[in-house]
């Protein structure tokens, strides 16, 4: 019984509190219901935004009465529909009523037009641009068999194209994923570090007696574009296939992962353990990358209309950024292929250096630990 | 299962199985009030005899930045961000920033700092200071010195307040670089700065709040929470703002005291702050009003949340919601995340924290470690959580 008590006081409270005036920002609510012949449109209007506007509240005591409301009525007509066109749908209102919203009381205005809505209509709409800059109007458009479309009305833009202010709006406009993907490999250190590893003895052979320098362009490039390739093939199918969800591994396994890649890429330079060819190896050590740049990928809340298309923007950035580092470090190690110091000091050392980051991510990674400032 | 979280899980129930469509109003007589509006400070008469002014010379600049300051203090008392939405139109009779004069676009940024719009607010203040010379200076290096704070961009910050002192302020350009000091660890200098500036008799008693505040902030960050506890009661008693307010009651929930922060939250106006805060301790207390604040929160969340950027302006208290009162650790760390692409107070970090270990993702620790080292803001609470 207690219990019964102290739930329907809960209740009440809930009730009360409803009445109280949320403090939310200014927005209108505009139902489009489209029809093949025929649009309806309802359109809620908060009393405290016309009263800003038109001075509902004509005796100043801050109380709006019926009889205030009734009288000031044809004027909140009349500004209303001043406020709003929708191209090829001329609005002729058709009832309204009043309606109490958690945040005070709302005029209600029904409309109509006897006219099919544009695939992607062209909304006016200024309501209260005059009196409150970060005023919206929130519009939902329903059509038989298809999703709901929201969009938001902004005043200050004269018109606003529905189906372009649709929301969710892909966040990026077009190629602001190719921008993404380019970012992401330029910045993720970790991947760098990889092709870096797997660059290192680009230009040089490995011979029984050791490293040596290639001696024209074409030997250095062709293992180069077959150790990308493999790479690029490896990580865009593990990424699409994490991005479609058809395979999902956890972060928790995969960083660490990504680490260990580093190590042994690094530590075959110094010391061949691989028994099969880089390029296999670069395969599959790919495929643990691609995880990688899917973890990215659910971060930027890629659009689900146009998945594939954002998710190929995505990877064309990768493979671009790639490229751009790929070209550059080959073109360096080219000039200094013959110095004398290149194999101790950039291909050992170089690789040595990888090795200590690759291990010190490795414990990060695993334990849970900041050590590296990156 | 205990009592007070059956209550509070039928009470979410019923809170969503409520209509958020409300119902009809039928008034049945002439003098029946169909909606009450807020109270206006100074009276409603007067603010429309200052709006129908404005209307007539809109391009008064001292009439414009004096009907925003109204509107503005009102969004403040209130919390309500309809009035800063107000107070920004009137200063439309300027289109252009070029154009505008100095202490309009210095308004224009205040209010943009309000509405958490910082990269735009830096940027009419910097438009401002581009200017060669003129009064709103010092003011418009401070509020930017204050915008980069915010947005953890403590080194221009820092530079911010040095050209404040360069314009003559010398205590606010001592205390903001405190401050700044504060938020890196510097802990035992930027003391003795907010103690000598508050030995000096002669700041009037809203400074000495302030400054006692910032004081007290820093010795909660510091992890000395008695030292904190009586720095924010003196600057309560220089003056109870709204905002050491809330800093004191997230204090005390903090420490466990959530009874305290009732007692201090319930005669506030109903914010959203105020009430998310009510709800918090009345969660963490076990209180019989929790249930109620907490749907009431719910419902005013999912109210702004129609408005799809909602977040930009509400991320920290959605996150601080979902995390104490929902315990929805996952979409705190979403909300937390978001919130801290713009806004980086050590309350917006000490959240992205608290989500990411409620997680239990190393990942999410990771990045959320990232993100304050990379701020370099140093801070025990978090230190504590990570």
């Amino acid at each position: 019984v207690n219990t019964v008590l102290r739930l329907l006081m809960v209740f009440a409270f809930a009730v009360f509190a409803a009445g109280a005036h949320a403090h939310k920002a200014s927005d209108s609510y505009l139902q489009l219901d489209a029809g093949d012949k025929s649009l309806n449109v309802r359109w809620d209007i908060a009393l405290r935004d016309l009263d800003a506007a038109l001075i509902l509240d004509a005796n100043d005591d801050g109380r709006l009465t019926w009889a205030e409301v009734k009288a000031a009525w044809p004027r909140i007509e009349t500004y209303a529909m001043a406020r709003l066109t929708i191209a090829g749908c001329p609005l002729r209102l058709s009832s309204t009523a009043l309606e109490r919203r958690n945040d005070g009381a709302y005029a209600v205005m029904f409309l109509t037009s006897d006219c099919a809505l544009a695939a992607s209509p062209t909304i006016t709409y200024s309501l209260l641009r005059e009196i409150d800059p970060t005023h919206r109007g929130i519009a939902k458009i329903q059509r038989a068999g298809q999703p709901t479309v929201l969009s938001m009305l902004d005043p200050a833009h004269a018109a606003t194209d529905a189906a372009a202010a649709a929301v969710p709006q892909a966040p990026t406009a077009a190629g602001g994923f190719v921008r993404e993907g380019v970012l992401h490999i330029l910045t993720g250190y970790d991947h760098v570090l990889f092709l870096l590893c797997l660059l290192l003895p680009s230009v040089m052979r490995r011979t029984p007696a050791g490293w040596r320098p290639v001696d024209t362009l074409a030997q250095a490039v062709w293992p180069v574009i077959g150790i990308v390739s493999a790479f690029t093939v490896a990580h865009s199918i593990t990424l699409a296939l994490a991005a479609t969800q058809v395979v999902s591994l956890s972060p928790a396994f995969i960083e660490p992962a990504i680490a260990v890649t580093i190590i042994l890429a690094a530590l075959d330079n110094v010391w061949p353990i691989f028994p099969v060819r880089r390029v296999v190896v670069t395969f599959c050590f790919g495929l643990i990358h691609g995880f990688g740049f899917a973890g990215v990928l659910a971060e930027l809340n890629l659009p689900t209309a146009d998945f594939a298309w954002a998710l190929l923007q995505f990877n064309v950035g990768l493979e671009l950024g790639q490229l751009l580092i790929v070209v550059s470090v080959t073109a360096l190690l080219f000039l200094l292929r013959q110095r004398s110091q290149y194999r101790g000091l950039v291909i050992r050392g170089g690789s040595m250096a990888a090795m200590v980051v690759g291990a010190l991510w490795l414990i990060e990674r695993t334990a849970n630990v900041a050590i590296l400032p990156m | 299962m205990r009592q007070p979280l059956l209550i509070l899980v039928l009470a979410a129930l019923l809170a969503t199985s409520l209509p958020s469509r409300a119902e009809p109003i039928v008034p049945t007589r002439d003098d029946e009030v169909v909606d009450v509006l807020p109270a206006i400070k100074g009276g409603r008469a007067e603010e429309r005899r200052l709006r129908q002014q404005l209307a007539q010379q809109p391009r008064d600049p001292a009439l414009a930045v004096g009907v925003a300051q109204r509107y503005l203090a009102q969004a403040h008392e209130l919390g309500d961000p309809r009035f800063a939405g107000m107070a920004m139109a009137a200063l439309s009779g300027w289109t252009d920033a070029t154009t505008m004069p100095d202490e309009v676009l210095l308004m224009r940024a205040t209010l943009q700092q309000y509405l958490h719009e910082f990269d735009a607010s830096a940027a009419s203040l910097q438009q401002l200071l581009g200017r060669s010379s003129g009064p709103a200076r010092p003011q418009a290096w401070l509020t930017l010195a204050t915008v980069r704070r915010v947005q953890g961009r403590y080194a221009e910050s820092d530079a911010a307040a040095r050209l404040v002192a360069r314009a003559g302020v010398a205590l606010h350009a001592q205390a903001c670089l405190a401050e700044n000091a504060a938020l890196r660890g510097e802990v035992a200098s930027a003391r003795t700065t907010f103690k000598a500036l508050l030995a000096d008799p002669r700041h009037p008693a809203a400074t000495r709040a302030w400054l006692t505040t910032s004081l007290a902030e820093l010795e909660q960050r510091a992890g000395s929470a008695s030292a904190a506890d009586t720095a924010y009661q003196a600057a309560l008693k220089l003056d109870d703002d709204g905002y050491t307010t809330l800093a004191y009651a997230d204090f005390l929930i903090e420490q466990k005291r959530p009874a305290q922060a009732l007692a201090l939250l319930k005669t506030q106006v109903r914010s959203d702050a105020v009430l998310l805060r009510l709800a918090i301790a009345g969660t963490q207390a076990g209180a019989s009003t929790a249930a109620a604040d907490a749907a009431e929160m719910r419902e005013r969340i999912a109210l702004a949340n129609e408005r799809p950027d909602a977040q930009v302006f509400h991320g920290r208290e959605q996150a601080m919601f979902a995390l104490a009162v929902d315990r929805d650790a996952k979409r705190a760390w979403e909300l937390a995340r978001g919130n801290v692409v713009r806004q980086r107070e050590p309350l917006d970090l000490l959240v992205l924290a608290q989500a990411a270990r409620a997680q239990r993702d190393p990942a999410a620790v990771q990045e959320a470690r990232r993100v304050t080292n990379d701020i370099g803001l140093r801070d025990q609470r978090i230190e504590g959580v990570l």
